[in-house]
């Protein structure tokens, strides 16, 4: 097995989870609703949890340890797309990206259920219900509010145009790609992105809003090879704040 | 989270001589038999609108208590420190969620409630006016803001409002999480390197103050409440529960090594109750009529949160889902 | 907003006054039950806000079974429980229930009882019945032990969300979820060491 490319899928994986569960962290106490204030807070948890499942294995392939990892880099060093990076704005352009994020995350996990690389194997089969509540919520909300007042519609649909080339920049891909697919460990990124856009389309559809045509669209690629927008590096100085205090020190 | 204050304003009790006595006696046989009040009992009107009081004020204090802890979310050290404020903030919401149900059941609707603490027409903890200035503020909150919390809510667990016990009840079981974080944060600081240890003192200088404050003011000066206590509305005096807080708490302070700013602070062996400079009780009326270093970020934060979440309740509004009192 | 919490920094200015809406232009609230474990009763947990039945579900989930355990949930809209007279003492509230039949259509009912005040209804059983009331008689017929019970509630089993058999995974790793529970966060041993080097200096 190569290990170059399997730590390459688990880096942008867990970076994607990691940095993507603390922007969704930022919404708690400011949610439009108590209730969902909570849910989003657990799926951000959810999504900590994952990373440190997916760095955890990284451990065991050689890298340093969880905390070193997640909070030591700086931001050339990771490797999650641009789009999770992104400051959250108002709550239609959180929805949007947990939808279109989401959508991918459940359909990439899937496709890990069957991956040679055993231990990820399992953890893909493991958080399958955690998977499966994220997009539930997600289609569900899109279906409501994408569907509700004028201002509802407006807002979700420029929110969806905004973070389109973002999402595709889920899928940009990485210089192992072959190899992954020769070696069964996982589906490719190609595979990922046309399951993904059918599932995306079918939601969209049940609701009033218009998928962007997204053959005209230049996806926003960088972010797998470290390459990022300005966000990233102050959200990992704020994320390391204490921890840099004095890296060595439990706290 | 929650602090007395909230029966700190005198209570009229002229409205009871309208009640019919007959129902009062039966609605007070129930409470003195250990019964319980569930929401579509006869109840005097003095019962209804101080537990909605009270309940009212505890949610918001849930609600604005996931604030100043909140404001380490995206900083806490670690994957473990991060995972668990992260669900120990998120249960402080999902407080306020319970506790604004169990008010509903007495007929105050859920936004009507969260108006009133925007317009500042009702209160919440004092305690969460200050601010956190370094993680280890947050550490303090963890543990001993909660612990305080926990010794209010395990007695009005016992209280006679059905649905108020219930979601103490279940809140209580959540706390236990949270104050074991909380000690698990301070020890570590305690144990840590000088300069973790030095962070932790300086953030009980600065807390401990508005900790003894949280329990409300001392019985001397505080309202006469027989009547809420006979309703068991209110479940024990401020300084009973302040002396209770002390009791399991100053020692464990003391053991991770750490100094209480207050010289005069120790326990009288012979009455077994703590001895303490008087706190001071102007600078806790300032700040909970809100004067105090956050009370205006605290509303202006929920008073945006409200503003930015208000497209998507009015898009989802519907005749279907109009409002109704819940059932329990 | 110039703030200590960076995320409240990044608030954005919001100018708008607060209380320009009606009152009472709130959702509407759906009743929340739970099944703490396979084969333990369902038992009433609270409520959640929410606009439709769809996703009071989904808000129900994580407002009531992110702790503890959960192995089923479901929720009715507040106005579709039918609610008996509470009763007190030892007043059964089975007792004034009236012993009526009905001809019709029949559905299955939920049937929640109140054991003792103060504690959640917990359910007793499911009846098939044309109407409510109905379902309150057929209840009294088959869940009245003698043993007071001081609330009924009925619900339409068709007016009820519930977990469908493919959603039972979603609490596959709750019990994992180890960093929201008390026993992750045992102090003693860091505790003990640290009182024994306090010791030695
Ligand atoms: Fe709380
Ligand atoms: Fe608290
Ligand atoms: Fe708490």
């Amino acid at each position: 097995m190569n290990n170059l490319a399997l730590k390459e899928l688990l880096y942008k994986m867990a970076d994607d989870q990691l940095i993507l569960g603390h922007r969704n962290s930022e919404w708690t106490g400011f949610g439009p609703l108590l209730e969902e204030d909570i849910a989003f807070s657990s799926m951000a948890q959810d999504k900590v949890g994952q990373s440190l499942a997916l760095y955890t294995l990284l451990q065991t392939l050689g890298e340093s340890d969880p905390d070193t990892i997640a909070f030591t880099r700086n931001a050339s060093r990771f490797h999650n797309c641009i789009l999770v990076e992104l400051p959250n704005q108002e709550y239609d352009f959180s929805l949007i990206r947990h939808f279109l994020f989401d959508t991918a995350e459940a359909l990439r996990f899937e496709a890990l259920t069957n991956s040679a690389y055993e231990p990820l194997a399992q953890l893909a089969r493991k958080i399958r219900g955690e998977l499966r509540y994220h997009t539930l919520h997600a289609n569900t909300w899109m279906k409501q509010l994408g569907s509700a007042t004028e201002e509802s519609i407006t807002r979700l649909q420029k929110s969806l145009e905004a973070a389109f080339p973002y999402a595709l920049g889920i899928f940009e891909t990485s210089p192992y790609e072959a190899e992954l697919i020769d070696q069964k460990i996982f589906a490719g990124e190609a595979a990922l992105k046309e399951k993904w856009l059918a599932r995306i389309e079918s939601v969209i559809h049940q609701t009033q809003l218009q998928l962007p045509d997204w053959k005209t669209l230049t996806p926003v690629y960088g972010g797998r090879e470290g390459k990022h927008s300005e966000h990233l590096q102050p959200l990992l100085d704020e994320m390391s704040e204490v921890f840099r205090i004095d890296p060595t020190a439990e706290w | 989270m929650y602090g007395g204050g909230n029966t700190f304003e005198g209570i009229k009790t002229d409205s009871l001589s309208q009640e019919d006595p007959v129902k009062l006696a039966a609605f007070e046989a129930r409470i003195a038999r250990g019964e319980k009040i569930e929401p579509t009992d006869w109840m005097p009107q003095l019962y209804r609108k101080q537990l909605i009081r009270m309940i009212e004020q505890h949610a918001h204090s849930e609600i604005i208590g996931a604030l100043p802890e909140g404001t380490w979310i995206t900083r806490a050290p670690g994957f473990k420190r991060k995972m668990a404020l992260m669900a120990k903030v998120q249960d402080e919401v999902g407080h306020a969620q319970l506790l604004y149900s169990a008010a509903e059941t007495l007929g105050k609707s859920r936004e009507q409630m969260i108006d009133d603490l925007i317009n500042g027409k009702s209160k919440y903890s004092n305690v969460f006016n200050y601010p956190t200035f370094t993680w280890a503020d947050c550490c303090f909150i963890s543990w001993l803001v909660d612990a305080g919390a926990i010794v209010n809510q395990l007695a009005n667990a016992k209280g006679s409002y059905g649905p108020y016990c219930r979601a103490l009840e279940r809140i209580c079981a959540e706390e236990s999480f949270h104050l074991k974080y909380g000690h698990h944060c301070v020890i570590y600081l305690a144990s840590g390197t000088a300069k973790q240890r030095q962070m932790f003192q300086e953030a009980l200088n600065r807390w401990w103050p508005p900790m003894m404050h949280f329990f409300g003011p001392s019985d001397k000066i505080s309202a006469h409440t027989e009547v809420l206590m006979r309703w068991k509305v209110k479940m024990g005096t401020n300084d009973e529960m302040r002396n209770q807080f002390l009791d399991m708490y100053v020692p464990k302070i003391w053991e991770l090594g750490f100094t209480i700013p207050d010289p005069n602070l120790k326990k009288n062996t012979e009455t077994g109750k703590w001895e303490y400079t008087e706190p001071d009780w102007e600078e806790f009326k300032r700040v909970i009529n809100g004067n105090g270093p956050c009370n205006k970020e605290r509303l202006e934060v929920r008073r945006v949160a409200e503003a930015r979440g208000r497209w998507v309740r009015e898009a989802l509004k519907s005749p279907k889902a109009a409002y109704v009192t819940p059932l329990a | 907003m110039n703030s200590l919490d960076p995320r409240v920094s990044r608030l954005p200015q919001i100018q708008e006054p607060v209380s320009l809406k009606a009152p009472l232009d709130q959702f509407g609230t759906f009743e929340v039950f739970v099944q703490p474990k396979e084969g333990k009763p369902f038992q009433h947990e609270g409520i959640v806000h929410a606009p439709d039945i769809e996703l009071a579900w989904v808000l129900a989930k994580e407002t009531f079974t992110r702790r503890f355990t959960c192995t089923s949930l479901y929720v009715a809209d507040t106005r579709d429980v039918y609610v008996s007279p509470l009763t007190e003492g030892e007043s059964n509230a089975y007792d004034p229930i009236p012993e009526t039949r009905e001809s019709g259509i029949k559905k299955t009912y939920e049937i929640y009882h109140l054991a003792k005040r103060g504690r959640q209804h917990v359910h007793a059983g499911t009846v098939q019945a044309a109407t409510p009331q109905h379902a309150m008689t057929e209840a009294k017929l088959q869940f009245n032990t003698g043993k007071t019970v001081y609330n009924v509630w009925a619900i339409a089993n068709d007016a009820i969300r519930f977990t469908t058999p493919e959603e039972k995974e979603l609490w596959l790793t709750l019990s994992e979820k180890k960093f929201r529970d008390a026993s992750d966060y045992k102090g003693g041993d860091k505790l003990k060491e640290f009182l024994e080097r306090k010791l030695i200096s």
